[in-house]
């Protein structure tokens, strides 16, 4: 899982669409309803006009250029800025996080587990069962709690609930092993792998 | 299920992220707005423009209506009215990925449709006693759908297959219930000529 914006997302979506879906709309409109068709006249040469206007008033003095150009065209670059920032914060990154699991201070000292060994002790655990394909186990800062991911991508034919129901004991086992019951999800996933695999064979 | 975060883990693992209409929206968007500030760049330089002036493309813009062919504007209008309804439909629709989830206590547990489809043909095959190529299942947000094709002479009860598909979804423990439809295809009169 990563951070991405999702409500930025859609609200970019929504505006932008709604920018195109308002251009096609107009564009029908003057075209097919003689009122709009008027309408467009009148506000197009008025508009006109003042832009002729305020083009001649903010002219720069021996020149063609005119300070109402210069802004149009910063205020252009604003909003390409603007829309590339909005764009790089959309893909958002991995939130990853480093699981610190600290078992209470004993004599000895303190117990701290890495994201590293809960997911070469999942993976490892997962490797002796044949209808696993892939296990990857990763640990995300989610609303600043670390969640666990368990990904899993088993032969087709697997009984899904048997599955989870292995997990889910694996990681008991961890959390009584780690001391702490982190959060964790489980994702059992299909996709080319599984189906290029073998199905599961079922020699027992 | 239970905490906050893991309800959030949940929500974003099962719903689109929208991220690649974004992209398109937003590069569409910034490649017009560039054409546009080139444009008034090159007229403000005083150099020859690169297809229309601002000048001249306003003039167009204002003489559309009757300066061009009805038919070719409303053509070239309706192609942005499509790509905006795309795009107000992507923000708006809920965008759910093929996937379910499955009750786990305080864990969250969330399966590609596919696993289910294939784990419920799997167990059918075993069951009916149909070869596994024979029967199909579909699974969908609300639905199931067995297809099963047993074969000529082969006695198979709908009822029995839909019984044995409800047993075992219900042991998978979806968290949003499903209906399921079975169907027994039988060789059509035409197969048996042949």
């Amino acid at each position: 899982m990563n951070n991405t914006n999702r409500a930025l997302n859609r609200i970019l979506l929504l505006i932008i669409g709604l920018l195109f879906l308002g251009l096609g709309a107009v564009g029908i409109a003057i075209m097919a309803w003689p009122t709009a068709t008027d309408t467009w006249k009148t506000a197009g040469a008025g508009a006109e006009s003042w832009l002729d206007q305020a083009f001649a008033s903010t002219q720069i003095a021996g020149g063609q250029a005119t300070w109402l150009g210069i802004a149009a065209v910063a205020a252009i670059v604003v909003v390409i800025v603007l829309l590339i920032l909005a764009l790089t914060s959309v893909a958002g990154r991995r939130s990853k996080t480093v699981l610190r699991s600290s078992g209470a201070q004993n004599p000895l000292g303190r117990v701290t587990v890495t994201e590293s060994f809960v997911s070469d002790a999942v993976k490892k655990s997962l490797a002796d069962r044949d209808e696993i394909l892939t296990a990857h186990v990763t640990a995300n800062d989610i609303r600043r709690r670390p969640v666990l991911h368990v990904a899993v991508t088993p032969r087709q034919n697997t009984d899904p609930r048997v599955l989870v129901d292995h997990v889910d004991r694996l990681l008991d086992n961890l959390a009584t092993l780690t001391g702490r019951d982190t959060d964790a999800y489980i994702s059992l996933h299909t996709g080319l792998r599984a189906r290029l695999a073998h199905d599961q064979r079922r020699l027992s | 299920m239970s905490t906050p975060a893991l309800r959030r883990v949940v929500r974003r693992e099962t719903h689109s992220p929208r991220t690649v209409a974004v992209f398109v929206a937003v590069i569409l968007l910034v490649l017009a707005l560039a054409y546009i500030g080139l444009e008034i760049t090159l007229s403000l330089a005083s150099q020859p423009a690169l297809l229309l002036g601002p000048a001249a493309g306003w003039a167009w813009l204002v003489g559309l209506p009757t300066a061009q062919p009805a038919g070719l504007v409303i053509a070239g209008s309706v192609v942005p009215a499509l790509i905006g309804l795309v795009f107000v439909w992507q923000a708006v629709a809920p965008g759910r990925l093929p996937k379910h989830v499955l009750d786990a206590g305080d864990r969250a547990v969330v399966v590609d449709n596919g696993v289910i489809a294939s784990a419920l043909a799997q167990h059918l095959t075993e069951e009916t006693g149909i070869a596994r190529e024979n029967i199909t299942v579909g699974v969908g947000h609300r639905s199931v759908d067995v297809t099963v094709r047993p074969g000529a002479g082969i006695p198979l009860e709908r009822s029995d297959v839909q019984a044995a598909a409800e047993a075992e979804l219900a042991t998978y423990r979806l968290a949003r219930p499903v209906r399921t439809r079975v169907r027994i295809e039988t060789p059509t009169e035409k197969e048996d000529e042949l």
